[in-house]
């Protein structure tokens, strides 16, 4: 199969981590063997924000912009809306053209790979493919789903050929048959469940892996298979069928460190094997209920595909900060009425809200931000250009709220996630100068952000209100 | 232009009333400050009015001034609501002052109200901060206290002002508003309470924010030409100063100090033809300690990046250059936001005609007001003098 090659590849895991043995605490057993720790989502995220983060890093890996993107493909089970096309606003927050080509691919974890398949294959118009897995699945608290879920996200930046090196996808294949009963969500439902079968399920896992893989043209015989995980045990028992060791699942695997990440597990894998320069690499999604791909991704000349994967932890949390960050023991947001910011006046402000989208004044070139009604430092109204902050800055004042100090929009948040910080951050301009914007600032302890502190902006929930999220910039320290 | 004079004031009690609405404290107030006119005055009298509140709690957004001049009896007196969040009646004070001045009016009512404590937390949550930036500000999870607190980091970082400083406002305040009847928190505090407080939004803590309160405040000015049928010695409102600023922070040319206030200030005393070192005392916007630190620079009482000394030597207290919030201020008088500014002329009316009791100043005979809106985005200053008005 020849077709799009994959030349950049970005991750993100969120840094709140909690080990298998907050959960042996608060339950006297885990039910997810195989993972040491896991990721968990932060009271301001959700998969289209770890989406965001993982594309903003596989462009950058990739040294391009959104703007080159002809094909943007969004592959979740736990997209933060059931309906909607959410690729609007993942291509909005990336910049992408409005005229892109777009796919979102869900219903079961196989979308990533089914996602990657397809962009393998598409006509990409002398533009990019961007391909992004996102996922943070919930189960019921004291099931194996719920103790294994994790979150990640994953993108891949593709093109023609066009470019030199990359790695190619060479052939693929897919394999399904009816398995109810294994893993499944029902319509209007939060958690994912299982009847939990344990042989059932095994079987379902074997047959449609090995039957995709044995639909290949030819055997792989591959360096790393970078294979679903649910578990940090279930890939491991197809390695004998698969013919190869334990290792080449397990030096690429992320599951035990991340949990499972649903639609992004088998893609976080090739990430990790594309970074460490694996020759041949045997991807295999696997979707319950139950069906797979399997994708054989050669990667010549190691190094070729620039890499730029943040999975690393920055925070351990005990279970009931766990269950406070999801939300599970937290009561929603007040009611009452006062300030309000309409939909549709957000919606005019998304290009501020997602990218930093300032203005330069025509008159006396001064920076403005938002970009509307006289210039802030002449005062004038002669006119501005729009100008896209790159998102780095620099905090000039900053508070700490403590609880019960928030707005009613952050209420839920905090209790939540607790304290946070709000800052007054100069962020710079792309070619000199600043503007000053309020933003909050997620991603770290609020007493440790201190006036002249450097920050970058990051795509977060800013709050939701007539269940409608609204999303926009936040800032964390800079590393 | 010919001048005003405010000849009478009074107020209600600030603090939490549940028996109360904001009608009937608007009544107190009203009466406190007929009954305080030397001769008397009539109902009838009144030309105009002039109302400052943010809406009561959205229970009466609009006409919310009628809906409390008809309640005490001005009957079809023209009555405007004005709006301006936290100096919404030190605006309508300067509306009466300009209807004045201008010659439409001979006597006007400036007053303000709030009931503040009746909501539930929820709602409240919603009311506080409704006046800061919306959709940038707000939405980046701060309310006033945050936003404030925001400005008391850049003045730490600028000038080296330190938590004990901040800390000696309240203190200072509270001890004055312990010798007010009128007081919403009328007790004292030590150093070590204002220090050791509960951190409201870093590095504010809760005595260095002044609480919400119910309350109204009223003040009757008049024209030169009949100030004579009411006192023998009223207050001649020397010097009227306001500015606007962008309304968020954020915006604004400067984080350590409020523009509009030192904008307001240099106006109000070029036309008074005095400055802040011929000041007896002065009422400041204290709604957080910082802004208090802030106003004394604003208003020129000290040097730039002075405050947090100036405070701490206690150069803005009883026995000092200028005594400051000789009613307790926002933090312990009170703080019923419609009703701040007008409640500030109370104050500056009892200092001057000696009826201020154990917060009296001693031969007081010029004071300054001063009301902010918002974080910064108005503000407005008056310069009072006492003047013999008798025929």
């Amino acid at each position: 199969m020849t077709g799009n090659s994959i030349r950049a590849v970005g991750a993100y895991a969120p840094r709140f981590r909690i080990t298998a043995e907050a959960f042996e605490e608060a339950w006297g057993q885990f039910h997810a063997s195989g993972i040491e720790e896991k990721a968990v989502p932060g009271a301001d995220e959700d998969a289209l924000t770890m989406a965001v983060a993982a594309a903003k890093h596989a462009l950058e890996a990739d040294g391009s912009d959104g703007d080159k993107v002809s094909h943007l493909a969004f592959a979740s089970t736990t997209p933060p809306l059931a309906e909607a096309d959410l690729t609007s606003r993942l291509g909005a927050a990336l910049g992408v053209p409005e005229t892109a080509t777009r796919r979102f691919h869900g219903g079961s974890t196989r979308a990533g790979t089914s996602a990657l398949v397809d962009a393998v294959a598409a006509d990409l118009d002398e533009g990019v493919a961007l391909v992004v897995a996102a996922d943070c699945p919930k189960g019921h608290l004291d099931d194996a789903v719920d103790h294994a879920a994790g979150a990640g996200a994953v993108a891949f930046v593709l093109d023609d050929g066009g470019r030199d090196g990359g790695a190619t996808v060479t052939e693929s294949a897919e394999y399904a048959t009816p398995y109810p009963g294994t893993r499944f969500r029902q319509a209007g439902a939060e958690r994912t469940e299982g009847l939990d079968v344990t042989t059932y399920d095994r079987a379902a896992f074997r047959e449609v892996v090995t039957g995709a893989v044995d639909a290949l043209d030819a055997d792989p015989e591959p360096d790393a298979v970078a294979i679903q995980a649910v578990d940090g045990k279930r890939p491991y028992r197809v390695a004998g069928a698969l013919g190869v060791d334990n290792a080449a699942i397990y030096e690429v695997a992320t599951v035990q460190d991340l949990g499972d990440t649903g639609a992004a597990s088998a893609p976080l894998s090739l990430a990790r094997a594309l970074a460490a320069g694996v020759e041949t690499t045997l991807v295999v999604g696997v979707g319950s209920g139950a069906g797979a791909d399997a994708l054989v991704v050669e990667h010549d000349d190691a190094g070729a595909v620039s890499a730029d994967l943040d999975l690393d932890g920055g925070a351990n949390l005990s279970y009931a900060e766990y269950l406070r960050q999801r939300g599970e023991v937290t009561s929603g947001p007040p009611d009452g009425g006062g300030a309000y910011v309409s939909v549709p006046s957000w919606k005019r402000s998304i290009p501020q809200r997602y990218r930093l989208e300032a203005a330069r004044c025509v008159s006396c070139g001064a920076l403005n931000f938002p970009p509307a009604g006289a210039c802030e430092s002449c005062n004038e109204r002669d006119g501005t250009e729009p100008v896209v902050l790159p998102g780095t800055g620099t905090v000039e004042a900053v508070t700490t709220i403590s609880q019960g100090g928030a707005p009613p929009e952050f209420a839920e948040q905090q209790s939540k996630s607790g304290d946070f910080a709000v800052a007054v951050v100069a962020f710079d301009g792309p070619d000199g100068g600043s503007v000053s914007v309020p933003v909050q600032v997620t991603d770290a302890d609020p007493g440790s952000v201190g006036v002249g502190d450097a920050v970058v902006a990051e795509f977060r929930r800013i709050y939701t209100q007539e269940g409608v999220t609204r999303y926009g910039c936040k800032v964390t320290p800079a590393e | 232009m010919r001048d005003a004079y405010v000849v009478g004031a009074g107020q209600s009690d600030f603090g939490s009333f549940p028996d109360e609405s904001y009608r009937s404290l608007f009544e107190t107030a009203f009466d406190a400050a007929v009954d305080s006119v030397a001769g008397g005055i009539d109902t009838d009298d009144f030309d105009e009015a002039v109302v400052g509140t943010l809406g009561v709690g959205g229970r009466q957004l609009g006409l919310s001034g009628p809906a409390v001049t008809e309640h005490v009896g001005l009957h079809g007196v023209p009555t405007t609501r004005v709006e301006n969040a936290c100096a919404a009646s030190g605006y309508a004070v300067r509306q009466a002052v300009q209807a004045v001045k201008s010659g439409m009016a001979d006597v006007v009512l400036a007053g303000g109200v709030e009931v503040m404590t009746d909501a539930s937390g929820d709602a409240t949550k919603y009311w506080l901060g409704v006046s800061g930036e919306t959709e940038w500000e707000r939405l980046s999870g701060t309310t006033f206290a945050g936003v404030y607190a925001q400005m008391a980091s850049a003045h730490m970082a600028e000038h080296g002002t330190t938590h004990e400083q901040l800390s000696h406002v309240a203190v200072k305040n509270h001890a004055h508003g312990a010798d007010n009847p009128h007081a919403h928190l009328g007790f004292t505090c030590s150093l070590e309470d204002a220090m050791d407080a509960p951190v409201v939004a870093d590095p504010l803590n809760l005595y260095h924010c002044c609480p919400t309160t119910d309350g109204a405040a009223t003040a009757i000015v008049v024209s030169e030409d009949v100030v004579d049928q009411y006192a023998d010695e009223a207050l001649r409102v020397a010097g009227v100063g306001a500015a606007s600023d962008r309304v968020g922070l954020f915006q604004r040319d400067s984080y350590v100090n409020v523009p509009a206030s030192a904008d307001a200030a240099a106006t109000a005393y070029e036309m008074a033809g005095f400055g802040p070192e011929d000041l007896d005392f002065a009422e400041v916007h204290d709604c957080f300690a910082i802004a208090e630190l802030m106003a004394y620079e604003d208003l020129g009482l000290c040097e730039p990046g002075e405050s947090g000394a100036f405070v701490a030597d206690g150069r803005s207290d009883y026995g000092g250059e200028v005594v400051v919030n000789t009613s307790g201020g926002l933090k312990s008088k009170g703080h019923p936001i419609g009703a701040t500014g007008a409640g500030q002329v109370v104050e500056a009316f009892k200092q001057l005609t000696g009826q201020a009791g154990e917060r009296q100043v001693e031969g007081a005979t010029r004071g300054l007001t001063h009301n902010v809106g918002g974080s910064g985005g108005a503000a407005v200053v008056h310069a009072f003098e006492r003047e013999e008005v008798g025929a």
